[in-house]
């Protein structure tokens, strides 16, 4: 079957390109799906390019909420000056993302959904042959986990972490209506797939509520550019709730909350012995273990 | 397919793509925009940087259909009607642009991140750059060159005749800048096939059979090689000969070539090797480096030719004065163990080669460092003479080591251009750059030191053993040089070492920038750092105590000459205000110094006869353009113009007037390439004999028509003049003046090194007509929570005897210093079960320009009486202190000693919790 390359107009034509072809995927900024299907982790026969599509593009910043267009690049965002005072730790996590050339392509959509990492996975198809494949293309055992019959490849996603401390939802487009659910609930834990929605739905916008907590966000890379994470974290603060939310130490982020009264080291237990690290990463799984602890005391010192 | 219509530069471009076709593929194979370069394919690099709907993007992962309907803008739409855009000039004039191979992608960002913000901080400048990764510069005159741009700093104005000593961009650099430089897989071939590999999954296997009788029936697959068909074994060492071009009866490393495919196109290729079906029978591995000095039976042997009985490839030891007294007469004595990874030379242009047969035999355009050493491999393995042979190097996107051996893409696709008469293209991806590897070797070493009641180093002992991997490449040599090249920059009076290099069943190591001795060196400089600290004296002052001087023999028969280690020192220290700052810092700050010297060459040639090292000729015509031809390659250090600033000097020309041809092995005369730190105290020697050559040629000429002594004729600013102005010719008359007396206007010069060194067996290695020094002061910050080390600045000085070109050499030096805090903070290839994991410049950490600390440069000048005008290298040694002065830096700051390479922040966190707990 010959290539495809679609662009659609809007989330409904977009969905109805997906019911015609079902060898797909979205591409938006293609940051993340251009290099899978380099190395041929992907092979969608058909491309739907959701990054012309308006009613995605568009930044609404209400009273109590402010609504992103799934679409918007990370570059645009980043050099917004009101979602820069609003909402100071998306705007940090925003800078960390890979490079500033990445940025100007890459979508905060693609961002949610970039699909989850590990060092034995997203290589070339050789190696991966080469290696005997893993869960995750095709193979029988998890080579990260030394034989395990999961997949832990973990979610990258720098801004997940951060807009579910911010207790956002997003807006789905499904192929009958629109549904709005809590951020989180998206990502599933499995490594394969990592996603819970249909493939076909679309993430369209993502709704963030004002609340003005006090927020931090922290991430641990060995260069300053380029990388994926190796530990996302990112706190909030409202009121008498904490919440901590983690990244790149699970199949999909890990959110606690705690309330203020709880101490540091008691969050500290709790958020490390929920994540479920292995070695899929060139620190090792005790390095970033450790580092949970380090970037929530940090974290709290900063803000509370 | 589908029918697309693209504007690119202003021009509607009719184009019949893959729907998934990306738009670098399409800007460089459809519309032959080649200044877009592509390093990575992964959109890690940024080499590939265009503008869509004027915002900066990475063409290698954007799908060209994403850009229909929108502007796309590439380098060549920068220059208006062929005149510079003023930034691009500021990259010509300061010195950006090294082998130019990331220069479009950095043009494309910068122009792009300075819409929004014209004025930007350094800071600034390095974030907008921090996703265009640059090998050669370390940033530096990158950054300048955009902050001169964005401040509206007026051009430089130089003198243009004067030549030695003044700064100047390289001659190719406009080129460059443009995206006009052909590097080989720019250039387009007519009628051309496609090679692609298929490679060894397996580290250690025998090879069964090998079937390809389905992929030669695909449609437009032309020709399959296997190993048998090419079995003459090759190497850059002819000692050490031990590399076929495709795996023969038995694979070595995973990702060895076992089959090449040849096919109309790229794709036709490289999908006809999934039709190809090997059988393995899997054979013991040997991964770990101390498994290879065991014992083992015949038929494990990775090498049957390994003489010992175990993997061994080459143990080199050699010992001066009586280490064992030097070791009871200390008084204080230190001992470590080492421990370093294997790194990479990233450079950024992936391996490339275009091989034409026809009735001249072979013509190969290759990128590479050796076009001699290359010729001679292709002319035993093919068993073609090497009068029927042509090597042309294109120019070439980095090197540092990584193209200086030959290699079997390049001797398989001359071998098949040979058998079927077409011309025949092939590159490797990312992947196979790293797979092909040859870079610094893995080691493992221990080294003891001791020093006198008088603090002076009274023994120096290393037992080293590195890993080479698969095959030989330069490791011989790289065994001596690991210990030989610790002689210095300190006397020493008692002094032994023990290489042993051992083959592993990895990718082959070689050589890399500051061949063999980076890791030793490390080792040395960190234990002075602890004798310092144990014989309670300044680190600084306990190396002025014991810098070997000038004119002086070292205890391995080293001649030094020219010698600025003192200089190089006391300017960093000075720079660094070192007296007020170490040891005087808070907890978790530190300053660390560390010194180093390196070759200028090496004296003895890799094929023992007695020709030239260098030749260079030069002819001049009626036209009065001086035509320098010379071997030598430019890899991006800028050899060509230092060629042509020799030869200028000598006669008093303007750059105006002096061509450069080189690299071709059919236009030009030998030389044996650029690695060792060679080419300036070489072919530099060799130009300015030639041109001394032609020089006199004129002078005697002039002098006997017009009874003028050759002392009163002058050449200089293109003119010839007697001191009494009655000879007055310009350049032009005075060469038809020549050319009517001698007929004919040509003259050659050469380069041998004068016979130096010991008698006895390997008293050869590390032999130099000079040396150079140099020394670093590196400050660095240690969070002590996370045990991330933070680079502060980078004080460094060497002595490169004279600077023909200071600009050229200060961009060595600060690439050179860029490379080592690389290899000391991030850079590593690591391994699973003898795979390598981090084969891409995602996983492969090379420091990007917000991970370059401020960088002060420093180019000390002794005028070394044997190099040209004084020179000597510049482009290697300057990398070995910058390592340890990191490392020393950090046990300043939390007095924890770093033994092994790249320095891990988990390693450091657990030594100070280590520390924190009394163990």
């Amino acid at each position: 079957m010959a290539n495809k390359y679609l662009k659609a107009k809007n989330c409904e034509e977009a969905i109805h390109f997906s019911q015609l072809h079902s060898d797909f995927s979205y591409i938006s900024g293609g940051t993340d799906l251009m290099v899978n299907k380099y190395q041929k982790n992907n092979t969608s026969k058909t491309l739907i390019d959701l990054s012309d599509i308006s009613e995605m593009k568009k930044l609404q910043l209400n009273e109590d909420i402010v609504i992103i267009g799934s679409a918007i690049t990370l570059s645009e965002l980043e050099k917004n000056n009101e979602l820069i005072s609003l909402f100071p730790s998306l705007n940090k996590a925003i800078k960390s993302i890979a490079s500033p050339l990445i940025r100007n392509s890459a979508t905060i959509g693609g961002n949610l959904l970039c699909d989850n990492r590990c060092m034995y996975y997203n290589q070339s198809e050789w190696w991966r042959e080469a290696i005997g494949n893993c869960l995750k293309c095709d193979g029988d055992i998890c080579i990260a986990s030394g034989g395990k019959r999961n997949c832990f490849a973990k979610m990258v996603s720098d801004i997940a972490p951060v807009l579910i401390s911010l207790k956002s939802s997003i807006c789905i487009a499904k192929e009958d209506k629109d549904i709005i659910i809590p951020l989180e609930e998206i990502y599933s834990g499995d490594g394969i797939n990592p996603h819970t929605f249909s493939k076909e739905s679309i993430v369209k916008e993502i709704i963030i509520p004002k609340g003005n907590p006090k927020t931090s966000f922290e991430k641990l890379r060995e260069r300053k550019t380029l990388e994926f994470t190796s530990l996302s974290c990112s706190i909030s603060v409202t009121g008498n709730n904490i919440r901590v939310v983690l990244g790149g130490v699970d199949s999909k982020p890990v959110v606690l909350d705690f309330e203020k009264s709880v101490p540091v080291e008691d969050i500290i237990i709790k958020s490390t012995k929920k994540c479920r690290i292995i070695k899929n990463d060139l620190y090792s799984r005790e390095y970033r273990k450790q580092m949970i602890g380090v970037f929530i005391r940090n974290g709290l010192k900063n803000i509370i | 397919m589908t029918q697309i219509e693209l504007w690119v530069n202003g021009r509607k471009h009719q184009l019949l793509v893959d729907e998934h076709d990306t738009l670098a593929y399409i800007l460089r194979n459809k519309i032959e925009l080649t200044g877009t370069k592509v390093g990575c394919e992964q959109g890690s690099c940024g080499a590939c940087t265009v503008h869509v709907n004027g915002v900066a993007v990475q063409s290698c992962i954007t799908p060209v259909l994403k850009c229909v309907g929108k502007r796309i803008s590439t380098i060549e739409d920068v220059a208006n009607q062929g005149e510079l855009h003023p930034l691009q000039q500021k990259f010509v004039e300061k010195g950006a642009i090294q082998c130019g191979f990331c220069t479009p992608g950095m043009i494309m960002s910068t122009m792009d991140f300075l819409k929004e913000n014209p004025k930007p901080s350094r800071e600034e400048i390095e974030e907008g750059l921090s996703g265009n990764l640059c090998r050669c510069t370390g940033y530096k005159k990158i950054i300048y060159a955009i902050k001169e741009y964005a401040d509206e700093k007026s051009v430089d104005t130089s003198d243009k005749f004067k030549m030695i000593g003044e700064g100047r961009p390289y001659i190719e650099a406009t080129k460059k800048v443009k995206g006009e430089a052909d590097y080989t897989d720019d250039i387009p071939e007519k009628n051309a096939l496609h090679c692609k590999f298929l490679r060894s999954p397996f580290a250690h296997a025998k090879i069964k059979s090998i079937d390809f009788k389905k992929a030669l029936e695909i449609e437009g697959v032309v020709d399959v090689v296997i190993g048998k068909e090419l079995p003459n074994k090759f190497g850059v060492l002819p000692i050490s000969e031990d590399e076929t071009a495709l795996a023969v009866d038995k694979t070595r490393y995973i990702g060895e070539i076992v089959v090449a495919i040849v096919a109309e196109s790229e794709r036709i290729a490289e999908n006809a090797i999934d039709f190809i079906k090997v059988e393995y029978e899997p054979l013991k591995e040997y991964l770990e480096m101390m498994d290879s000095t065991l014992d083992v039976g015949k038929n494990e042997q990775i090498h049957s030719h390994s003489r010992f009985n175990n993997n061994i490839h080459k143990k080199a030891e050699l010992r001066f004065g009586d280490q064992e007294s030097g070791f009871e007469n200390s008084h204080l004595k230190v001992e470590r163990q080492f421990e370093f990874e294997g790194i990479n030379h990233g450079f950024t242009e992936p391996h490339a080669a275009i091989a034409k047969w026809d009735e001249n035999g072979l013509t190969i355009k290759t990128a590479t460092q050796v076009p001699h050493y290359l010729h001679k491999s292709l002319a035993k393995v093919l068993e073609v003479p090497m009068s029927r042979i042509r090597v042309i190097k294109p120019y070439l996107g980095g090197g540092f080591g990584g193209k200086s051996d030959p290699f079997p893409h390049e001797i398989i696709i001359s071998h098949l251009a040979k058998k079927l008469g077409r011309t025949i293209r092939v590159k490797l991806n990312r992947e196979e750059v790293f797979l092909t590897n040859h870079g610094r070797h893995p080691t493992k070493l221990g080294v003891k030191m001791g020093l006198n009641k008088y603090n002076k180093i009274s023994v120096l002992d290393a037992d080293i053993v590195i890993d080479g991997g698969a095959y030989g490449s330069f490791g011989v040599v790289t065994s001596y040089y690991n210990g030989v090249l610790l002689q210095a920059p300190y006397e020493i009076d008692n002094f032994g070492f023990r290489t042993r290099r051992v083959y592993t069943n990895k990718p082959q190591s070689g050589a890399m920038r500051g061949h063999g001795a980076v890791n030793s060196r490390f080792a040395v400089e960190t234990l002075l750092d602890e004798l310092a600290h144990k014989a309670n004296i300044d680190p600084c002052k306990l190396r002025l105590d014991n810098l070997i001087s000038e004119n002086s023999i070292t205890i391995g028969q080293y001649r030094i000459t020219s010698n600025g280690s003192r200089k190089c020192l006391e300017t960093i220290m000075n720079q660094s205000d070192w007296d007020k700052r170490y040891g005087k810092l808070e907890k978790g700050k530190g300053l660390g110094v560390a010194g180093g010297f390196y070759i200028s060459g090496s004296a003895l040639p890799i094929h023992w006869n007695e020709y030239p090292q260098s030749v260079v000729h030069l002819k001049v015509d009626m036209d009065g353009r001086v035509l320098i031809t010379s071997g030598a390659s430019d890899i991006g250090q800028g050899s060509d113009t230092m060629l042509a600033i020799i030869v200028a000097e000598v006669l008093g020309l303007s750059m105006d007037n002096i061509f450069v041809v080189a690299a071709d092995t059919l236009l030009t005369p030998i030389d044996l390439g650029s690695y060792s730190s060679r080419v300036t105290f070489m072919a530099g020697n060799a130009a300015k004999m030639a041109a001394e050559n032609m020089k006199n040629k004129l002078l005697n000429t002039i002098s006997k028509a017009h009874d003028i002594p050759k002392s009163e004729i002058n050449l200089s600013k293109e003119r010839v003049f007697s001191n009494d102005k009655t000879i007055d010719l310009n350049w032009k008359e005075a060469i038809v003046f020549l050319t009517d007396k001698v007929g004919a206007i040509s003259s050659s010069g050469y380069y041998n090194s004068p016979k130096l060194g010991g008698d006895f067996k390997g008293a050869g290695a590390g032999l130099s007509p000079s040396y150079s020094f140099g020394s670093v002061v590196a400050e660095i910050d240690v969070n002590t929570n996370t045990g991330e080390v933070k680079l502060i600045n980078i004080w460094g000085a060497h002595d490169a005897g004279k600077a023909i070109n200071p600009l050229a050499v200060e961009g060595q030096l600060e690439g050179s210093w860029h490379m080592g805090l690389g290899q000391a903070m991030s850079e590593q290839m690591k391994y699973y079960n003898g795979m390598l994991l981090n084969a891409n410049f995602l996983d492969y950490k090379i420091p990007t320009s917000v991970d370059t600390p401020p960088i002060h440069t420093n180019i000390i000048e002794s005028i070394d009486p044997e190099g040209p005008f004084g020179a000597k290298e510049c482009g290697e040694g300057a990398i070995h202190p910058v390592l340890p002065a990191i490392a020393n830096a950090i046990y300043d700051a939390v007095g924890i000693r770093i033994t092994s390479l790249p320095i891990r922040s988990e390693d450091i966190l657990r030594k100070i919790k280590e520390k924190e707990n009394g163990e």
